[in-house]
């Protein structure tokens, strides 16, 4: 889509009123545009004006929360997130995986094998007319940016991406088969022992965006469209941050 | 309640509940949770899935309090959009196609919107009201219908007649100006 085309969407993206297909491209999209952002942000503010906040929250559904909150583990890691270095006024408390704990589960599970940051880079011959490609190589070739692989259990399947300093995950995802109608790829970040959606990546994506907070661990499933919040199916292609 | 959260800024309890202060979660959930539970209601037109909703928008905030970047904008309206998205996750995944055809020929047939509607149980504040009112009933119909009906834009289209270009906007122009009067009147987020 044209960046003309994409302004006319935003109003409807931030009520939630466009196309899963819309969705990803306007996400992908937002991830490295701040004035796009900036407005987004600004009809998010407008729409919660007409919020009505007369209702008291009800004490029953409150019981429930606390029920569920979790008490910190006595040996959880803290480590410092990289947001921290660059803005030390804030401080986040933050979980992570050690990147050698999640590849040691991976090797169990999947058999997969982390990447080395030593691999050279792909032919992107096809993709050289997709608009994501400069901003995808630019990721892959910065020193500072963690070079993500995911493969299949039976290796058959290998996807690239990377993370950049600032958070931002860049993967080529085009070496998936095509799903059928009514099927869509989604991708997830590993957070504990809980798989958080970080998107819906449509039938057949090719390169894709999206924000890799602290996860390391990451895994594509394949799901009934439009997407689900928690999933209950295996991996396509799972893998790590190196 | 410790004293010193009731009058903590928003920013100020995010930064508790990321060092695990339950207090701080529940002092958020006071401030937030009864619109976090209109807007749902309003969405789903289901007070039990709405309860549902509204705990698993807490909970989320709990689980990953960074989500939320306060140079972005404010707590409310963060945990509105994440309210919003999940409940029109959930009205989409629901509905039967003919439940949801239903549904919206009956919002057709109500297009101008009414707000002294019965199925809200909350105060609308006088001044929200006039800034609805005050939009051009085109702007009000399509924003009305995809925020609160969890329509997409083509869907509003559908329902209004109208050409998907202008129903997008329709949307984007109403939000504008819905934002500018607003300011003009002083509507603002408690910090």
């Amino acid at each position: 889509m044209k960046h003309s085309q994409l302004e006319d969407l935003l109003g409807a993206y931030a009520l939630d009123a466009v196309d899963d297909e819309e969705r990803v491209e306007i996400e992908a999209h937002l991830a490295i545009c701040p004035r796009c952002r900036a407005e987004v942000q600004a009809h998010r503010e407008a729409a919660s004006l007409l919020a009505f906040g007369g209702t008291n929250a009800p004490e029953g559904v409150w019981t429930r929360i606390a029920a569920s909150l979790e008490e910190p583990p006595p040996d959880l890691r803290l480590i410092a997130a990289r947001d921290d270095r660059r803005n030390p006024a804030r401080y986040w408390r933050r979980l992570a995986l050690t990147v050698g704990a999640a590849a040691a589960v991976l090797v169990a599970v999947l058999g997969v094998q982390v990447a080395s940051q030593d691999r050279r880079l792909e032919e992107l011959q096809t993709a050289l007319q997709d608009p994501l490609v400069p901003a995808f190589q630019a990721a892959l070739e910065n020193p500072d940016s963690e070079v993500i692989e995911m493969t299949s259990a039976d290796g058959a399947v290998r996807l690239r991406g990377a993370v950049t300093d600032d958070g931002v995950g860049y993967l080529r995802a085009s070496a998936l088969p095509a799903l059928e109608d009514g099927r869509v790829y989604q991708l997830w970040g590993g957070a504990g022992d809980r798989l958080i959606s970080l998107g819906v990546l449509g039938p057949d994506p090719r390169i894709v965006t999206f924000r890799a907070h602290d996860y390391s661990l990451f895994a594509i499933t394949n799901e009934e469209a439009p997407g689900v919040v928690v999933t209950a199916n295996p991996p396509v292609v799972a893998g790590t941050t190196a | 309640m410790s004293p010193d959260l009731t009058n903590a800024s928003d920013s100020a309890l995010v930064v508790a509940i990321g060092r695990w202060r339950q207090d701080a979660l529940a002092e958020a959930y006071r401030r937030h949770g009864g619109a976090v539970l209109a807007l749902a209601s309003r969405v789903l037109g289901n007070r039990s899935q709405a309860e549902e909703i509204l705990q698993e928008i807490f909970l989320r905030l709990w689980d990953k309090p960074d989500r939320f970047d306060p140079e972005r904008g404010s707590l409310r309206s963060f945990l509105l959009a994440d309210c919003h998205g999940r409940a029109v996750d959930a009205v989409r995944s629901d509905s039967s196609r003919r439940a949801r055809e239903d549904r919206q020929n009956a919002e057709r047939a109500e297009a101008s919107y009414d707000l002294e509607r019965e199925v809200w149980d909350a105060v609308v504040a006088d001044r929200v009201k006039e800034a609805l009112d005050g939009l051009p009933a085109a702007e009000r119909d399509a924003i009305t219908l995809a925020y609160f009906g969890g329509n997409t834009y083509r869907e509003v289209a559908a329902m209004l007649g109208e050409p998907e270009g202008t129903v997008k906007t329709r949307i984007r122009s109403g939000l504008r100006r819905l934002r500018a009067d607003l300011s003009e009147a002083g509507v603002g987020e408690p910090s």
